[in-house]
């Protein structure tokens, strides 16, 4: 059994879209999967969306604190990866589109994300607007494990 | 700082590039020739150059540390309660488990170190950049320097003025005139450094950006309550010099002087060797030369009003 966390644009769930923001998205969905199966889903909103400063960190937390194995993101900050990293946490990167959260977990189950082991923006990246991300600029995503 | 027997300049100017250092170091250098005892201190952290235009050499490196929170993971009882009041969520704490530092985001506030009820939390310390004192020519020096990839300039700022104050109390009259020169920006290194000043001159040059950035220092400079006079730099720009200083006076900014374009200061620059030096081979006669001898004539006459 395995916990997936995925950032959420809305009030997450499989229906939502998923948020190419991680530390300051407004939801995460958790999604218990097991013989990659879908088991059970939960939603959990994020209260570091509108942190002054440290949201990687803290969001970081409520991952940790809902016992999730891994995280699928879009854009990923310096502070966010040293913390997912101290937990053990894997990352995996979402591609540079707007998905479903269904979407992206079935190419997680699919083997089709790969993992990445830092952060793919700079701090701050993700504060403010709220659009800027998959799809747009997409600065990084996808291509950092290239071989 | 209250030895009344020194006087505090600080130098300024919003905008990167204006002519800062450059002031201040021939400013420093024009009191230094008539013989009083002068203290330039360099609090441009991220960038100092005082010592490049001195052609002087950095000594007496001395390391800055910074307060850096490490778990006793003996003593902690993982109560959470550290990261639950940390401001800056610089601990991630997942229940059952020891806190973690994330040392990026630590603002070196010590709260945690402070209200841990287990006393698990040990004020343990990183190196985060440099200060360095040296006398070249005559002129000491106190110069900051962060090292790269760090943010917390303003810890370089406070070790300097620290070092500064135990000198001010242990001999107060060490020292006639202190100049500080600050980085660009209206942020917290250059208002640690106006807020320690009896005066303040913000250097400026006729451009918009030059303007903007001026307007944004000068409202710095009133809401920490001190007198200014600014020097507009490369007054001769493009023939701009009138109507630029123009538009300061319709702002109420006082005027301590302006320098022309010169190649006299352009050649002293690249040498590293102050226009304003004794030993200077310039032009005495010089447009640059003469500028700044106006400017230190209306800097003492101001400073002598503000008594």
């Amino acid at each position: 059994m395995s916990i997936i966390a995925i950032p959420s644009l809305g009030n997450g769930g499989l229906n939502d879209q998923m948020s190419p923001r991680f530390g300051r998205c407004a939801s995460f969905t958790f999604v218990e999967v097991e013989n990659n199966e879908i088991k059970a889903v939960k939603t959990v909103p994020n209260p570091a969306a509108n942190a002054m400063g440290g949201a990687g960190v803290q969001a970081t937390q409520i991952i940790g604190n809902n016992g999730a194995n891994a995280i699928i993101v879009g854009f990923l900050g310096p502070n966010a990866s040293s913390g997912l990293n101290a937990l053990n946490i894997q990352i995996f990167q979402a591609p540079n589109q707007a998905i479903t959260i269904k979407e992206v977990l079935n190419l997680y189950l699919e083997g089709k994300l790969q993992t990445i082991a830092t952060s793919n923006v700079a701090s701050h990246y993700g504060m403010g607007g709220g659009g800027r991300g998959m799809g747009g600029g997409g600065r990084g995503m996808g291509r950092r494990n290239l071989p | 700082m209250n030895s009344k027997k020194s006087k505090i300049i600080c130098i300024t100017g919003g905008k990167g590039g204006t002519g800062k250092t450059l002031c201040a170091v021939n400013i420093a250098i024009m009191f230094k020739n008539e013989g009083k005892k002068v203290l330039l201190i360099d609090g441009d952290v991220e960038n100092p150059n005082t010592y490049l235009l001195l052609n002087g050499k950095l000594e007496n490196k001395k390391d800055v540390p910074f307060f850096k929170p490490k778990i006793n993971e003996d003593k902690c009882s993982k109560c959470g309660l550290c990261a639950q009041n940390c401001l800056a969520n610089a601990l991630l704490h997942i229940k059952d488990a020891f806190p973690i530092p994330i040392l990026t985001v630590c603002s070196g506030c010590q709260l945690c170190y402070k209200i841990c009820p287990e006393n698990a939390i040990e004020a343990d310390s990183k190196t985060i950049g440099f200060i360095y004192s040296t006398k070249i020519n005559g002129l000491s020096l106190f110069l900051g320097e962060l090292m790269p990839s760090e943010a917390r300039s303003a810890a370089i700022v406070e070790a300097l003025l620290e070092k500064f104050e135990e000198i001010l109390e242990a001999e107060p009259e060490k020292f006639d005139i202190i100049i500080l020169d600050t980085a660009p920006g209206a942020h917290c290194d250059v208002e640690l450094l106006i807020a320690d000043a009896d005066i303040v001159i913000p250097i400026t040059e006729p451009t918009k950006f030059g303007k903007l950035d001026l307007i944004r220092i000068m409202e710095l400079i009133k809401l920490l309550g001190k007198e200014s006079r600014v020097i507009v730099n490369r007054s001769s720009l493009l023939g701009f010099r009138e109507q630029f200083l123009k538009e300061l006076e319709e702002e109420n900014i006082k005027i301590l002087g302006d320098i022309p374009l010169d190649s006299d200061i352009v050649e002293s620059y690249c040498q590293g060797t102050p226009i304003m030096d004794s030993n200077s081979v310039f032009d005495r006669e010089g447009a640059g030369y003469r500028a700044f001898n106006k400017i230190y004539e209306n800097l003492k006459k101001w400073l002598e009003i503000t008594k």
